[in-house]
């Protein structure tokens, strides 16, 4: 308790503001779900996305990591939806001499703002900056309050930019192809930005995907022509599968370009089959993940230097919907020596309707 | 001093609203549980035949409104539950603009997109 008052007070002033945001973000949502007057089921805009506050020790130095990324959805008409995340951080790291955790001032940035037009059951048209759909991890488990686990994989820089996002245009769809699976799928081009932080490459792309629904397995490919710097080709694949008998789930990732290559598998078993404390047993859920990176011909910052592999495991348990607490263990293997990696969290979902939510029937 | 006193408030309000969460959420699924429970006789005769009788329109409709709603929660379940934890039930339009959301993110297919809208809502 008294490192935790001491830490608090170090902090600056920014650092204070969002630790506060951070608080109001998890006192925010239940209230807003008072019963409402109107029974309309035409979507009406949300405030959503999440707030967490993650702990981590790696090699030994401690980071305090506190995050509130808002979701703003407007839908517009039958067909229309603008959405945009945002991201307020900070790192809050020891500085020696100095008494408790300092970092400097809160990171903002806009992550993407794009327009959808859902033009007929296959296709949806996106504009504007929007996630790169390079392989799952960067577009659909990337929030706190989705992941498996806290750290990102060493592989999550190869094929989505400078900052995550692409800034352009992009088609794409999901559709029954079959009784048997679905196909989804995402064509995009990204134009040169240099201005930070919305930066992003000249790239264009694509991601297919099958979906077999009775085996719950999807499995995919990504692919990238790099349009600028030297030209590379970059290519990836996926799989997500949720056996049917069994409360697990197991995703995994491979990606290879001129900067490196590497894949990360993660089974996730939820404890609800044990015959012993059955409700909390169904809260808990065991997940570990194994990774490994290879460098490539040319160098990067964003990814890890030299060859490296990773192993992690941890337990998440999810109190309500949307509220999460996570801890994991990981031990990191390369040349330039080996580390223990240890993270701690809380993670939240909100959910703020921006008007009359309708009634809960 | 006075920081410190402001940040326990905080962190007991919020331990008291995780507490009062999760009792909801207790309250919740004992609530549903008791509705599957009291639906299971009607689920298994679905059109009233024990004696014979013939299926009226009315009991028709109602029979495919409740497999409609079992096959919304199975897709439910197959394509939330793909990425994330599937979420509880929100009011209607809430529900309406997250599942136009998940169309575009996710891209699940208008079919399955309706069919979870139902389950969801209704």
């Amino acid at each position: 308790m008294t490192r935790w008052c001491l830490l608090l007070r170090s902090a600056d002033l920014g650092c204070r503001k969002l630790l506060v945001w951070t608080a109001f973000a998890f006192l925010l949502t239940p209230a807003t779900f008072a019963q409402a007057p109107v029974d309309d089921a035409s979507p009406v805009p949300l405030l959503t996305g999440s707030a967490g506050f993650i702990t981590g020790f790696t090699g030994g130095q401690p980071d305090l990591h506190p995050i509130v990324t808002p979701l703003v959805l407007v839908p517009i008409g039958q067909r229309w939806l603008f959405e945009t995340r945002a991201t307020f951080e900070n790192d809050l790291v020891e500085v020696p001499g100095r008494p408790g955790f300092h970092g400097g001032p809160v990171q903002k940035e806009v992550e993407y703002a794009q327009l959808d037009f859902i033009a007929n059951p296959y296709v949806t048209i996106t504009v504007g900056r929007f996630l790169t759909p390079f392989g799952i991890f960067n577009e659909r488990l990337y929030p706190v309050w989705i992941r498996n686990l806290q750290a990102d994989p060493l592989i999550l820089p190869i094929g989505i930019g400078p900052s995550n996002a692409s800034t352009g245009a992009m088609v794409r769809g999901g559709f029954r192809a079959h009784p048997e699976f679905n196909v989804n799928y995402t064509i995009y081009f990204s134009a040169l930005s240099t201005t930070t932080p919305v930066d992003s490459d000249r790239f264009a792309g694509g991601r297919a995907g099958v979906f077999v629904t009775r085996a719950r397995l999807e499995i995919g490919g990504s692919f990238q022509h790099l349009m600028q710097q030297e030209r590379s080709n970059l290519f990836g694949f996926h799989a997500i599968w949720q056996p049917v008998a069994l409360p697990l789930d197991i995703r995994a990732e491979y990606a290879h370009s001129k900067r490196g290559s590497g894949y990360w598998i993660e089974p996730a078993y939820k404890l609800s089959q044990l015959p012993f404390l059955r409700n909390e047993m169904r809260h808990t859920q065991l997940v570990a993940r194994y990774q490994q990176f290879f460098t490539g011909e040319l160098p990067s910052d964003a990814l890890p230097p030299v060859n490296t592999k990773e192993f992690e495991a941890g337990l998440n348990y999810y109190f309500i919907d949307g509220l999460k607490a996570s801890g994991n263990y990981g031990r990191q293997f390369s040349s330039l020596g080996n580390l223990n990696v240890w993270s701690m969290g809380l993670t939240y979902r909100f959910v703020v309707p921006l008007g009359h939510a309708g009634e809960a029937r | 001093m006075r920081r410190n006193w402001f940040l326990l408030c905080c962190l007991g309000m919020t331990a008291l609203l995780v507490r009062s969460a999760i009792a909801q959420d207790q309250a919740k699924s004992q609530k549903s549980a008791n509705a599957s429970v009291a639906a299971l006789p009607a689920a298994a005769h679905p059109a009233g035949t024990h004696d014979g009788a013939v299926p009226s329109p009315d009991t028709d409709a109602a029979f495919k409104e409740r497999m409609a709603r079992l096959e919304g929660e199975k897709r439910f379940r197959t394509n939330c539950g793909r990425c994330h934890q599937p979420p509880h039930k929100f009011p209607p339009r809430v529900m309406a603009t997250a599942i136009r959301h998940m169309r575009v993110r996710a891209m699940i297919t208008d079919e399955d997109m309706r069919l979870i809208l139902k389950y969801l809502t209704e």
